[in-house]
Formats: C-alpha cells, structure tokens, sequence
C-alpha cells in the first residue's frame, strides 16, 4: 500500500516503513538507544531526501525514547536536575548544529560531513564499546567477580570549578563537563540526525560517575527533551519534518521497542553491550567505506535554495 | 538574447501561415496528488485541422511532438574526486530555471523529424535548460549538464519516447504519458509542435497543474505557513504517540 508523504514529496510503502520503524524499534528497545543512527542512513538509503529523512527522524526519536523515559520516571531513574543541565546547553548546541546543517547542505558537503561523523563517533564509540565488553566477558567467564565503577571515584575533571550538587545522582561535581557533554551532543545530534544516546550513556557513566540507575534514564529524559526542541527548530528553519512519514516511523518504533525490551531482559549486560558495539561497528565501516570506495556515480545532484 | 532569437523564430516561422491548426485537449488539466498518489497517466490528442477560413484539406505526412516540463529549480551537478583516499564533491555547477520535469513525446526520432537547431531553440531538447548556468566556463558546463540530465532521467524525471505519439488517422494523433509519483507538484506545461517537412506548422501550449489537495495539501501549507505549531503538532504527536505504546505493551 503506497502513502504518499506531502513533504518528502514522494510516494512510498507504509508497510516498508513501518517495518523499518519497527525493525529499528526492536533494536533501540534491545539495546536502550534510540536508533536514530541506523534510522537515518535507511532512510536516506531508501530514497528520501536527506534533509526530511534528517529532520523527521528527530521527531520519530521523540516517540522512541518517550516511553522508555517514563517508565524509568515512575521508577524514579531520572535524575532532572542533571537532565535539566543537559537539555539547555543540548538545546544551544542544536541551534549551532541546524544552522551547520544548512551551511553544509549549500556548500555540498553535507553527505560528507555526515559519513565523516558517523566513521568518526561510531567507529570511537563502537571500539571503545567492544573492548570494555569484551574484557568483562571474559573476566565473567573466568570467574571473576567484575566490580562496577562506584561514584564516588574521582578524576580531574571532579576538580573543576564551579561545582553543583546532583542530589539523585549523589554527586557533587563542576557544570563545566555537564554543559560541553550537553552543547557536544546538542550539536551532533542535530547535525546527524540522532539523539545521542549511545554517546551519552558512556559519557555520563566514564566521565561523570553517574551511577547505574540513573543514567539510562536521564540519558532518555534528555534525548526526549532536546530531540523534541530540535525537531521544532528543523521544522522552523528548513520546513523539513514530513509529519506523516515520522508517525508511521513512530508507530512502527514503539512497538517494535516493546518487544526489544522484552527481548532485551534475555541477554545480559556485557553480551547486550558487545552485540550493540558490534551493530555500531558494522555502522560506521559502511560510512567508511563510502568515503574510501570509489562510488558507482561520481556524478551528483541536488536542489539549491528552498525552490520547492 | 535567447528570448530575441526565441520569438524571432516564433515570428519567422508562424507569419507564413502554413494554412494548418492543431486542435487538442488534453485529458485532465489538474493532477490530484491524494494520500494514495503513486503516480498519474495522462493522454494527449488533437488534430491537425485546416486553418480558419481555408477551404484546403491538410495533407500529411506530419510529426508530432509533445514536450512537458515541469516546474524549474535551481539545481546543482557535481562531481566527486578522490583526494588523498577519500571521495570528495570538488566541482560543481549550478544551473538557474532548471526544469524539475521534462518528458519529450514524439512521433518519430527527433533527428528525423527536424534539424538540431529547431531541436535547441524551442527548447525539445533537454540539453536546452544547461544553457543558463552559473559557471563561465563554457566546457565544464556542457559536461556537467550533460550528467544532471543523465542523473535526472535516472530518476525518471527526465526522458524521451521517440515513438510515444501514435498517428491514428493522417491527422489524428494521441500520445500517453505516465507521471511519476516523483514529479514535483506545480505548473506544468505541455507545448505541442506540429512538424511537416523539418518545419514548425503549428504549436500550442496547454497548462496543467499537479498539485497536492486535501490532508496532503492542508500538511504542507501548514509546515510552510505556520512552521512553529507545525513543529510542536509533531512533537505532541510523538509524545503522544510514546506514551501510548508504553500504556498499550506495559512495560
């Protein structure tokens, strides 16, 4: 059945879409992330310009991580002062991020930039991932007992000025590292089109000591948040958020993200974190080798100058 | 100076009245683009009448062709090369008034119908519109128009059917043309050649419009003319929409 979509102005199947919202739920729901990193290169694969796909996978992400959100809330796994902290200075850096969107979309290095970023971030992210569950993988099957990380473990950066205390996450540390982890992610999520969790998680627990039981959900609280002003600002500056193509991604996305979770309690936290970063990997290769391949068309097109 | 040599030609060519019209309808003067829109089928006809007032019978043989263009844009072609390992875009040109559109009908290959002149100063030819670019250097802009028509005719915006006009009588002719779910919405414009012997003997020029109607339209004006409440629709939406797949699977 072909839906025509008013702003990507192209006609496609509801079913491929809801399916790859759907696809893409079971694994944002597995793996506690909200899949805008494997949605938006889908998207962009399949057809839809760029710029939409960009734009409307934010708001989809809303809907990915809302449920999650208020779920750790009633269980009181957010801590809102830390989030709060994070979603104004996200929200700064998504205003710098959209307006880099539009300056590269005319310069025409857009594509680059973005498979750049994603090597970049995810093939970073996904090593650094990989190890770490590796190691613990293999130290669960020698039997040894892997200690958590307690929060009260300091480094420098536990020794900037400027210090607040975070009573949920039962730190004392300096605004400093929370706002550039909030401007940092801010920008990159807007630019890329992805909320950002798959970096946050790690640096809220390695940097900032956040404990386990808060983080997932004020990593959540704040994608919701700052995925929500960022798809304001994208449907304001570049009219580009296609409503009907991000509902039937969303409807796809939270049903799908159910069953994930519910796949998710089979697996155990080492094996969950090891089969992401290997997802994160194979990601990023993909990026990589579009750079480093010789492409089919060397040859390209775009629309400059809004002239819908 | 295209416009000069364009309506010189139009002058040349229609003050000797070849004693021929062409009558012609097209069959719906507005696509509807609808939720379920993949795509439309049009059908050209018309025929080749005497002149007002002239009492001779036109004989043949003729050659129609039909050319669509859609609404322009400003669109760029460019090129990737490799530097230091990593495929770049480096080069580009912009073309002004570039057609989103172009489909050519005809009823016969065009080199037989006419000669490349009368093929590129009506503009049949879709190397026509790579005239107008923003680049000065004359070679580099036929090269990359060259490739944005080949990119275009790719997507199936672009293309040529040497045999889509059908003579059903000696001057009666219908032609079929499919629009893709593709094609942009907005004002198009079919022109219509009459060829006898290699000469224009008559033309006309219709409009139709592809335009977006009901919920369809009613998104895309409001993402366009109210862009703030459109931005937090989606956003509640998505709220909306999270919070309901939470109640519905109780996690």
């Amino acid at each position: 059945m072909q839906v025509y979509l008013p702003i990507a102005e192209l006609s496609v199947n509801l079913f491929f879409l809801v399916g790859i919202g759907g696809a893409v739920g079971f694994l944002s729901g597995l793996f506690g992330v909200g899949g805008g990193f494997l949605l938006t290169p889908l998207l962009i694969f399949s057809g839809v310009p760029a710029p939409v796909a960009v734009a409307s996978v934010t708001g989809q992400v809303v809907a990915a991580s809302t449920s999650g959100a208020l779920s750790h809330y009633r269980r009181g796994g957010i801590d809102l002062h830390l989030a709060m902290y994070l979603v104004l200075s996200g929200i700064l850096g998504a205003f710098g991020g959209v307006a880099m969107f539009a300056l590269l979309r005319d310069a025409g290095q857009l594509d680059l930039v973005i498979s750049l970023g994603f090597l970049v971030l995810l093939g970073s992210v996904g090593v650094l991932m990989l190890v770490e569950s590796t190691r613990s993988l293999l130290k669960a099957r020698k039997g040894v007992v892997v200690r958590e990380r307690l929060p009260n473990q300091h480094s420098w950066i536990h020794g900037l000025p400027m210090r607040v205390r975070f009573k949920k996450s039962r730190l004392y540390i300096s605004v400093l590292p929370v706002l550039v982890i909030g401007l940092f992610i801010g920008f990159v999520g807007s630019l890329l089109g992805i909320g950002g969790g798959f970096i946050m998680v790690p640096a809220l627990v390695y940097l900032l000591r956040v404990p386990g039981n808060v983080v997932i959900g004020t990593s959540l609280a704040q994608v919701v948040a700052m995925m929500a002003a960022t798809t304001i600002l994208h449907a304001v500056q570049s009219q580009s958020v296609d409503i009907l193509l991000a509902f039937c991604l969303m409807v796809g996305g939270t049903a799908g993200a159910q069953f994930g979770a519910a796949a998710g309690k089979q697996l155990r936290g080492e094996q969950l974190r090891g089969l992401l970063a290997l997802l994160i990997l194979a990601v990023a290769i993909r990026f990589g080798l579009s750079l480093v391949l010789t492409p089919s068309d060397v040859f390209s097109m775009a629309v400059v100058g809004g002239a819908r | 100076m295209r416009l000069l040599l364009a309506l010189l030609t139009i002058f040349v060519l229609l003050v000797p009245a070849q004693g021929a019209r062409l009558v012609s309808q097209l069959s719906n003067d507005t696509v509807e683009i609808t939720s379920s829109y993949s795509g439309e089928r049009m059908t050209f006809f018309g025929s080749i009448e005497p002149d007002a007032g002239s009492t001779e019978p036109v004989v043949g043989p003729f050659h129609v062709v039909i050319v669509v263009v859609g609404p322009t844009q400003n669109r760029v072609a460019r090129q990737k090369t490799n530097n230091f390992g990593i495929w770049i875009n480096t080069d580009q040109v912009e073309y002004e008034n570039f057609p989103s559109y172009f489909h050519v009908l005809s009823s016969g290959r065009l080199t037989d119908i006419t000669d490349v002149t009368t093929l590129t100063t009506n503009n049949i030819l879709p190397e026509a519109y790579t005239l107008d670019a923003n680049s000065a250097d004359w070679w580099k802009n036929a090269v990359f128009g060259r490739q944005l028509v080949r990119l275009m005719g790719q997507q199936g915006l672009f293309g040529i059917q040497e045999n889509g006009v059908n003579f059903l009588s000696g001057n009666f002719y219908s032609a079929r043309l499919t629009l893709p779910s593709g094609a942009p919405p907005g004002p198009y414009i079919a022109h219509t050649y009459v060829f006898k012997g290699g000469e224009i003997i008559a033309r006309k020029s219709e409009g139709f419009a592809v335009r977006k109607i009901g919920f369809e339209r009613f998104l895309a004006l409001s993402a366009v003319q109210q862009p703030l409440l459109y931005g937090i629709i989606c956003v509640i939406l998505a709220l909306f929409t999270g919070w309901l797949g939470g109640v519905v699977f109780k996690r």
